[in-house]
């Protein structure tokens, strides 16, 4: 038994068809809130400690720059993996993502940061670059010279006797900057990372 | 710009066939763009359909950094669609490298050096939600005022 | 002896059935597949040269993107041989919440990998359900580390996120969702006629023939080898206690189900995680140290292995990753494809070991 045409016709002209064929009815594109998106500012002062930038495993994802009002993280959204470690590193919680900041509230954890820094005697010729690059340095010795030769001992590093040697390590900011500056690949700094767990005392 | 010109615009936009490539990424992306057929974002209400062959498409999805075997490839698949043409680059990797753009590696990003990319979808993967808008946002302004080039 | 061959007919590298570039060569003769050769090499990116020489840390970032489908695993390998190396020790709810993101992250690639194959047979419905069900998988995933795909929730001495008591209600909620509606698709992946003409009886691996390719994970638990399952060696697993999933068939069919099998296995390790936790700290600290180690886990596709070397400040000097992709790829292309009977069965084929191109290339 075949239907009349009409039949056919009000089954493909029926309103309610028409309405979502024309105009889709759209699912709302929503995030969840626990979702972990790109940094966001928090409003709270940026010290210059960074941190976010020694933690970040990706290539030039951050970067602390110097506005009008004071120093500000810069998240490049390109670039930037949304791990949320520069969140969790901030001493200051300038940075929010996510549920990141409450977690670790949460959780009481938190990062600790120390430095190491390791010179390749083998390779190293002793030019002093490292030492006068360093900018702990420039703060404890302003007359520093080239060749890296000072009088004092409190320097985080210095030459003697032809090769660089650490004085005090625990000065160090972790910034590379005597990475960068050694023209052999001499001297390296690893940043170690550690995540712990405060005691409740402590909170 | 004719009438016809016009309407056939206007269709376009409404209904955008996009195919995608992976020229070296993770996976990461590519099952993003496949969660985005999943029912709950359901790709296809927005009139957006997803092929396999550049040459019924309109906008190309770049996933992945460029890695040495693509080298033409890529330049290639991009002639072969039809004008009016647009790519998306998806993820970090088509758009800086991502964590693989670092010293030895064997990537050449970015992909915007091989093809004209007309949009980013920053993360590392973007979610279903983001690709899905950014190729809503796209697909109208290179549709609008396409005109065949007279010869 | 000198092989007739018809035609060498390439499939890929783009094509409809790979999300991920690789070319099939089949020898043909009419409609047989007499042999068939996988080219790879679309997707080098040179992972492990990036990271010697580099501090631990952003090798954990680049471990993990190693492969975006099972990244928690890269994630969770690489961590533990850290942790066995420079012995640091795990609290036991951080080492509960690992096996059970763990099992959330196998979960969606097994649901990912069944619907690849589904719709690959042109199932469509089916795929689409796996797809929805997938959703929700993810959706528990990101609400415990915060991401959908690269979490980034394992580091040495514990997990970075702990689970609350909203979350683990939630999970179990869900969990009784996605049991129910895997169990649904289980009978109508099962019972389904027109699947099981175009799986049951093609691509055939035997046992001998497994073994002989190495073959691993859930392709060699379809052929019978159940002791492939490294979680067996794993001492949270032990602890949990499971039995690994094993079928005899050997054929398209028998993957799928292992498959199928096994999300209803992580649906119950994850329970039984969940009633063992207690509260506790789920951060220990720790700094990996110097050292040479070779470790290996049971990611969704088989054994993972790594083998890392490291000096004092913890940068990686070697490190070295196996990826259970490859030794598939292989009992693929030597036993499965050869003497398929039609030339429409080999992206099946191909598919249903569940090959990730991006885990063989790195």
């Amino acid at each position: 038994m075949a239907l009349p045409f009409t039949a056919y016709m009000k089954e493909i002209f029926r309103v309610q068809w028409l309405g979502t064929f024309l105009f889709a009815k759209t699912a709302p594109l929503v995030t969840p809130s626990y979702s972990r998106g790109f940094p966001e500012l928090t409003g709270k002062t940026c010290t210059h400690a960074l941190f976010c930038m020694m933690a970040c495993p990706a290539p030039g994802a951050i970067h602390v720059i110097r506005t009008p009002d004071g120093w500000e993280p810069r998240i490049n959204s390109g670039h930037c993996i949304r791990c949320g470690l520069c969140v969790e590193a901030c001493p200051n919680g300038v940075l929010a993502s996510g549920r990141i900041l409450e977690s670790m509230f949460y959780d009481s954890t938190r990062l600790s940061f120390s430095f190491r820094i390791d010179v390749d005697t083998s390779l190293c010729m002793g030019c002093g670059n490292c030492a006068v690059a360093c900018p702990v340095n420039k703060l404890i010795d302003t007359q520093m010279a080239y060749g890296g030769r000072a009088s004092t001992d409190e320097l985080l590093l210095r030459v003697n006797e032809g090769k660089c040697t650490v004085l005090h390590a625990e000065k160090c900011t972790g910034c590379k900057t005597c990475e960068d500056h050694c023209p052999n690949g001499a001297i390296r700094v690893a940043r170690l990372l550690e995540a712990v767990h405060i005691p409740e005392e402590e909170v | 710009m004719t009438l016809l010109q016009a309407v056939k615009n206007f269709v376009r936009s409404k209904s955008i066939h996009v195919c995608y490539v992976d020229v070296g990424s993770c996976n990461g992306c590519d099952i993003e763009v496949l969660a985005c057929l999943s029912p709950r974002y359901d790709i296809e209400q927005y009139g957006i359909y997803v092929h396999n062959n550049p040459r019924e498409a309109d906008i190309l999805l770049v996933i992945g950094a460029f890695t040495p075997g693509w080298e033409d490839k890529l330049r290639m698949i991009w002639e072969k669609i039809p004008d009016p043409k647009a790519a998306i680059a998806i993820g970090n990797c088509p758009i800086s490298g991502c964590l693989f753009d670092r010293p030895h590696t064997l990537i050449d990003p970015p992909a915007a050096k091989h093809i004209p990319i007309a949009a980013q979808v920053p993360g590392c993967p973007p979610r279903p939600t983001e690709i899905i808008s950014a190729v809503l946002s796209v697909a109208p302004l290179v549709f609008r005022d396409y005109e065949v080039a007279k010869r | 002896m000198k092989r007739t061959v018809d035609v060498s007919i390439p499939l890929g590298p783009v094509h409809p059935c790979f999300k991920e570039p690789a070319r099939i060569k089949c020898e043909t003769r009419g409609e047989y597949v007499i042999a068939a050769e996988v080219e790879l090499g679309y997707m080098k990116k040179g992972i492990e040269r990036i990271m010697r020489g580099r501090p631990w840390q952003e090798v954990m970032f680049l471990a993990e993107r190693v492969c975006g489908i099972c990244s928690v695993i890269h994630n969770m390998v690489y961590i533990e041989a850290l942790e066995a190396m420079t012995s640091i020790p795990v609290p036991e709810r951080a080492a509960l919440l690992r096996v059970i993101v763990n099992e959330l992250d196998r979960m969606q690639s097994h649901i990912l990998a069944n619907f690849s194959y589904c719709y690959t047979i042109e199932h469509e419905t089916l795929a689409m359900y796996l797809l929805d069900i997938r959703e929700r998988v993810m959706d528990e995933l990101e609400r415990i580390t915060g991401a959908r795909v690269t979490c980034a929730y394992i580091v040495p001495g514990g997990v970075r996120f702990d689970l609350r008591g909203e979350d683990d209600l939630h999970l179990r909620a869900a969990l009784a969702i996605i049991e129910e509606e895997m169990t649904r698709y289980l009978q109508m992946f099962a019972t389904g006629p027109l699947i099981a003409l175009r799986s049951r009886g093609i691509g055939i691996l035997t046992k001998d023939a497994a073994r002989e390719a190495g073959a691993v994970g859930p392709t060699a638990r379809a052929s019978g080898m159940p002791e492939t399952d490294r979680r067996l060696r794993h001492p949270t697993y032990q602890k949990i206690g499971f039995s690994p999933v094993s079928r005899d068939e050997g054929d398209n069919y028998a993957r799928i189900m292992v498959r199928f099998e096994e999300v209803l296995a992580s649906i119950g390790i994850i329970r039984t995680c969940l009633d063992l936790l207690q509260p506790g700290p789920i951060r220990g600290g720790g700094i990996p140290g110097a050292g040479e180690i070779a470790y290996s886990g049971e990611a969704p596709r088989g054994e993972l292995s790594y083998f890392i070397r490291t000096d004092e400040a913890g940068r990686v000097l070697d490190i070295s990753i196996q990826t259970p992709s490859i030794m598939n790829i292989e009992a693929c292309c030597h036993a499965m494809l050869v003497g398929v009977a039609s030339l429409a069965d080999v992206s099946s084929t191909f598919v249903s070991a569940d090959p990730c191109i991006a885990c063989t290339e790195r």
